[in-house]
């Protein structure tokens, strides 16, 4: 019974320094994008990426949840993305993209620590990432 | 003004939706340290990934990177596992890891779950099987 309260407990307390994280992130990167949407800013950032994020069939927006992503953590990026208001294709696109290289400032040092050249793996990890996306894109186009 | 305080309201709702996924997966990883040996001597041997090699690819797939962090350096260090099973379950990881949190923190937001887990493990199945079989390494 003790096991079962201790591992309750220390799980408990995990989650709750995760969520402490995320708030720090997820409060400033809504504001943020809200203002961005608020001030119309968002048009000209949009039109200055739509060629690229045009790749994975993501409007142009989408790019700053790739980045926040990429350079800060998921959560970071899911901030970004609700106030965008994107569809299933385009979450789901952006999901699988961030779920492959995330946080690279934070596991990229994890990866090297294993004996592994770390930069191998972050270059690997981001044209993968880049890769799946231009992928589900088309699969998508094709099958659903 | 108002603008903020609509954001901020709105971004609280996303934290505590995202609060109800993470508190049950925390405490439940809580009860699966320590279990590792349970997996021991189950190899994916068509992926070049042998029983040693097991305990750290399902650490990674299960719990993530970041926080399964400790348990896959120290299984791939007191191994001593050669290079190239080191690179094949890292390789299948960077693709396919953290598969539950992070697929359910983005279907809280709208994604489609099933196939965000069919293509990376698909996709990850794929290019460990190639590079296992290539000579671009040597084990």
């Amino acid at each position: 019974m003790n096991y079962v309260y201790s591992n309750i407990k220390k799980g408990f307390l995990n989650g709750i320094a995760i969520v402490y994280l995320m708030v720090k992130v997820i409060i400033p990167c809504y504001i943020a994008i809200e203002l961005i949407k608020h001030f119309g800013l968002i048009e000209i950032i949009s039109r200055f990426f739509k060629p690229f994020m045009g790749l994975f069939g993501l409007p142009g927006e989408a790019a700053l949840g790739l980045l926040a992503g990429y350079l800060i953590n998921l959560y970071a990026a899911i901030a970004v993305l609700t106030p965008l208001d994107l569809g299933t294709k385009e979450i789901t696109t952006m999901a699988l993209m961030l779920g492959i290289s995330h946080s690279l400032t934070v596991e990229t040092p994890v990866t090297h620590k294993t004996g592994v050249n770390g930069w191998v793996f972050l270059f690997v990890r981001v044209i993968l990432s880049l890769a799946s996306g231009v992928i589900l894109d088309l699969l998508w186009k094709l099958f659903l | 003004m108002e603008i903020i305080l609509v954001a901020l309201k709105n971004s609280i709702i996303l934290t505590v939706k995202l609060l109800f996924i993470i508190l049950p997966l925390s405490i439940s990883y809580e009860f699966l340290k320590g279990k590792e040996s349970i997996f021991q001597k189950k190899g994916v041997s068509f992926l070049g990934i042998t029983g040693r090699g097991f305990v750290p690819l399902i650490t990674g797939i299960i719990i993530g990177l970041t926080y399964g962090a400790g348990v896959i350096i120290h299984s791939i260090r007191a191994s001593n596992m050669g290079k190239k099973e080191a690179f094949l379950i890292l390789l299948f990881l960077s693709i396919c890891h953290a598969m539950i949190e992070d697929t359910l923190i983005f279907v809280v937001i709208g994604a489609n779950g099933f196939v965000l887990i069919v293509f990376r493990f698909a996709l990850a199945i794929i290019l460990t099987y190639l590079l296992y079989k290539s000579r671009i390494i040597k084990g």
